[in-house]
């Protein structure tokens, strides 16, 4: 297989070489390394890269990734790290409009006909700059002699890997995990991994998001070894029956390597208590079912008490000798839609929520276990229940904090298009994308099935959201009809169907609007509502604002299909940077950086200032939310 | 000469009018408009006159909703309103504006129980409508000041209605009776009541400075500053300022700068060094809104129509507050 730089233009090629979603479960070789959760079957590649940078693509160094390529002009990049944070290329903020607004006429491909092809679109532009990355590894005494994976964790916007001169793969989808798998193209001592990254392709109309434009390898990179017998995939299905007393759970999992071994997967959960509850053998079998496991007297996983039962999965070889020891820690709650009521434990749903960017002042995109740690302090003080996560799928540790921590989800599919329908304010669709168009619904699709494969077991899931503001068609139907089909245990969530409303009843569980007055949504729950309501943007805290959330509040008082909202946003996105004039660490914003065209200051709608200082609003939520927090 | 009586001395100026007690004296500048000096144990208060104030620093919000669009001439009153006439009454008698030959009767022992001077302002709108700030001096030497600003329906709609106190130094800090945190006419429900000490003059890092700092419901504030201008000045002692409210609780904002040095910073490290220290009081003040940020107004409770005519009283004097 080649490479073949006109994918960047091809709305239909998007992942070339990758392996297959799966659940976001962590493997260990034993017992005491899952405990100590380092897992010697992991071996991270973050750190410094060789680096070089072009300004677009006719520039880049054709044939980098051979292993005897001369290198002596690379630079050096840290990874993981935005490469316009690097000062490599120029820092650019804006909403709506496309990056390139004004400087390259662009049309999604196919939008203007079946002949509009796009060809040249992305390959040849200007403005399409490259990042060749390298990185020289040998493999770690634990991942030796055995299948090896390269995960990246988030790529902005487009890659192609080679491994030793070996092309593996492409991958779009910036905030989605892609792997490959390097085993057949390693070899003993010096490895030279290669990507080539581009800031742009026919991803780029679906990732529209109101953020700083960015590229660059910008969340972790590592190489896992996978044990001769490995889970590939579970899908953890804990069930929580009508008298919130007694349940089941059922798990399946997929297994992949030697097939044929006569070892032992052993399935085992623990309450809290350490209570052993379920305790089950199998044969080694490419897929293992464990079905209706019976609980009583279940500990329900809620915001307040987030209970969580430790499930291990552990595969030994015929003398009993582990193999690999997988732990998912489940939950198990009821999440129902009754009269156009949500209910989670019997209890009406209310959701006291935040829209949460990931952000860092000096980092960008790329957060730390500390920034991520910070906010769920941030939201326990403040009534915080839930978090949308704005407008992609987070780093994966998250999720797993949030179930910790009890916080609800709304798992968002990376999607966002608004630059293609929604002109200067008006709503006006001809060259939207995915729309209806078929060359842009495998793409939108395989977003959809990432984030549900990767992230099916968190408890803290409630919604599936299909996206962002990308208005409506049939692509985003059959994502609705995609989640819906894999997963009957939570909603579906979507905003744009308002603007489109012949979809009402195939796209979303919910009536969710962005920014709806307290008066229109009182017309909405007065008027024999099909959905319950929430906001899924609301309070628009740019600045010094955060003014009436008490009339927001009272609809929960008023209607009982209201069900709270998410606070847009959770934390301004703002830059350190060092003054020119007085050397003093100083935060800036879009247009800071000559940037044009700019939304500007825009993006300084948090709850928190960029430094992760709560705004003085604050004390407004925390009185609010904890009036209401159940 | 010390005032030894427990009376005000009055000093019928040629070009203010002085009011004093043991320990405090104000002059009332009849060509600036204004009380412009108070003095208390040797430390002057005011850097500027005090003044009325119709705008506060445009907010993401307003400028999202065209507020500021709208209500523009709001900022040119702030500016730029004229003091149109001055009326001086002693024990109730009224003096109109007693300058020369009228103040030639006068000497230098001249006492009162109470001095009320009023100096009504016209505003730099159009059409234009009147502010009149009223000073009441009782013996105790505590000043009530009443601002009231005649209605009219074709105004705009005003950001904020208020007094504006301009220190000749930064503060060291204030103390107030209040709600915590920063409160706003539509976002007060989460400050708690009580005292509240604040250190130093804190600036609110928004992305772009906009209105900031502002204090609801507030029974009385305490300001207090270490430093004067005056070159013989070498005392370094704390020395503080307080205002009481009146009959209604008021609103304020303590902060190193004016509205328009907010407005026309776009980051934070564009205002200018902290020098002075600005206190604004408020009788009325528009809320912030919230719903979004590109169009939808405030909601009508918290606006600020001029087609009503409003009146607030504070008390104002030198030293801490005292307890009633």
């Amino acid at each position: 297989m080649q490479a073949d730089i006109k994918w960047l233009d091809d709305p239909q090629v998007f992942r070339v070489g990758q392996l297959p979603a799966h659940s976001d479960h962590y493997w260990y070789r034993d017992a005491d390394e899952a405990r100590a959760k380092s897992s010697s079957f992991a071996q991270s590649l973050d750190g410094q890269w060789q680096f070089k940078f072009a300004d677009r693509p006719q520039h880049r160094p054709v044939g980098f990734y051979e292993p005897n390529y001369d290198t002596s002009d690379f630079g050096t990049i840290h990874v993981p790290g935005h490469i316009e944070l690097s000062n490599y290329a120029q820092i650019q903020y804006i909403n709506t409009l496309y990056p390139w607004e004004g400087k390259i006429y662009r049309r999604p491909a196919y939008t203007m006909g079946p002949d509009q092809t796009g060809e040249g679109m992305f390959s040849e532009a200007p403005d399409n700059s490259v990042g060749a990355y390298i990185r020289h590894f040998r493999l770690a005494p634990g991942l030796t002699n055995q299948r090896v994976i390269v995960q990246f964790d988030g790529v902005e916007e487009a890659m192609y890997v080679w491994l030793n001169g070996h092309f593996l793969g492409y991958a779009e989808d910036s905030f989605s995990r892609s792997e490959f798998d390097l085993t057949d193209a390693l070899v003993e001592g010096d490895n030279v991994l290669a990507v080539e990254v581009f800031k742009r392709s026919t991803a780029s109309f679906l990732e529209d998001q109101d953020m700083f434009r960015f590229s660059g390898i910008f969340r972790s990179v590592r190489l896992v070894g996978l044990p001769t017998v490995h889970v590939a995939d579970m899908h953890i299905r804990p069930v929580v029956n009508e008298d919130l007393d007694s349940g089941e759970l059922n798990v399946t999992l997929k297994l992949t390597g030697d097939l044929e071994s006569k070892g032992r997967v052993h399935l085992t959960v623990f309450d809290k208590a350490d209570k052993l509850i379920v305790d089950e053998k199998r044969s080694v079998a490419k897929q293992i079912s464990f079905g209706h496991l019976p609980f009583e007297n279940v500990m329900l996983w809620t915001h307040h008490n987030p209970d969580l039962y430790h499930l291990t999965v552990t595969i030994t070889d015929e003398d009993s000798n582990p193999i690999e020891v997988v732990p998912y820690d489940i939950g198990f709650r009821r999440l129902e839609l009754r009269n156009q009521v949500i209910y989670l434990n019997g209890k009406r749903l209310i959701i006291n929520g935040v829209n949460r960017h990931e952000w860092d002042a000096t980092t960008g995109r790329t957060v730390s276990m500390a920034d991520m740690k910070a906010d769920l302090q941030t939201f326990a003080e403040n009534h915080i229940n839930a978090v949308r996560t704005c407008h992609y799928p987070d780093q994966i540790p998250w999720y797993y904090m949030c179930d910790q921590a009890g916080v609800y989800m709304m798992a968002e599919t990376n999607l966002e298009t608004h630059g293609t329908w929604q002109k200067m304010g008006a709503v006006e669709p001809s060259d939207n994308v995915p729309g209806s168009l078929p060359q842009w619904r495998e793409a939108v699709l395989d977003r959809a099935r990432s984030n549900y494969e990767t992230f099916k077991n968190h408890p803290a899931i409630l919604f599936w959201s299909l996206g962002n503001e990308s208005y409506a068609g049939d692509d985003i139907e059959a994502m609705n009809t995609y989640y819906k089909t894999m997963d009957s245990s939570r909603l579906t969530h979507y905003e744009g169907v308002v603007r489109n409303r012949k979809y009402e009843t195939s796209i979303s569980d919910v009536e969710s609007r962005m920014y709806a007055s307290p008066a229109e949504i009182r017309t909405y729950l007065s008027n024999q509502p099909m959905k319950p309501f929430l906001d899924c943007e609301y309070m628009h805290d740019m600045g010094n604002s955060l003014g009436g959330l008490g009339e927001y509040m009272a609809l929960l008082d008023d209607f009982p299909s209201y069900q709270g909202g998410f606070i847009w946003d959770f934390i301004d996105q703002a830059l350190w940077v060092t003054d020119e004039v007085t050397g003093r660490q100083v935060l800036r914003y879009g247009g800071d950086f000559d940037d044009r065209h700019t939304d500007g200051e825009f993006s300084g709608d948090g709850l928190m200032f960029a430094n992760r200082q709560a705004k003085p609003a604050m004390q407004e939520v925390r009185y609010y939310y904890g009036q209401y927090d159940n | 000469m010390a005032n030894t009586t427990t009376k005000l001395h009055v000093i019928f100026g040629d070009g203010t009018l002085g009011v004093a007690t043991d320990d405090v004296h104000y002059l009332f500048s009849y060509e600036k408009g204004g009380l412009e000096s108070i003095v208390s144990h040797g430390k002057e208060w005011l850097y500027r006159p005090i003044r009325p104030i119709f705008w506060r620093a445009t907010t993401d919000n307003d400028r999202g909703n065209h507020f500021s669009e709208e209500s523009a001439m709001w900022l040119g009153a702030d500016c730029f309103t004229r003091c149109q006439n001055i009326d001086v009454q002693v024990d109730g008698e009224d003096l109109g504006l007693p300058i020369a030959p009228q103040n030639n009767q006068f000497s230098n022992d001249e006492t009162a129980d109470q001095v009320d001077i009023t100096f009504d302002f016209q505003t730099a709108t159009t059409p234009a409508t009147k502010v009149t700030m009223h000073y009441q001096i009782v013996a105790n030497g505590k000043v009530t000041l009443t601002s009231h600003l005649q209605g009219k329906e074709a105004l705009p709609e005003l950001p904020a209605f208020g007094v504006q106190l301009i220190m000749p130094t930064v503060a060291t800090g204030f103390e107030y009776d209040g709600l915590s945190g920063e409160t706003y006419p539509d976002r007060m429900a989460g400050g708690s009541r009580g005292q509240y000490y604040v250190a130093g003059l804190p600036v609110t890092p928004y992305l772009v400075p906009q209105e900031m700092g502002m204090h609801m419901q507030t029974r009385w504030l305490t300001v207090t500053r270490q430093r004067t201008l005056n070159n013989a000045d070498v005392d370094a002692q704390p020395f503080s300022f307080s205002v009481e409210m009146a009959d209604q609780p008021f609103a304020f904002s303590c902060l190193p700068y004016t509205a328009m040095e907010l407005e026309a910073a776009t980051h934070v490290e564009e205002l200018p060094l902290a020098r002075r220290t600005v206190l604004s009081v408020y009788g009325a003040v528009r809320g912030v809104g919230g719903i979004d940020s590109w169009g939808a107004d405030v909601q009508p409770p918290y606006r600020l129509f001029a087609d009503v005519d409003r009146t607030f009283t504070v008390q104002i004097h030198p030293g801490n507050h005292v307890a009633d």
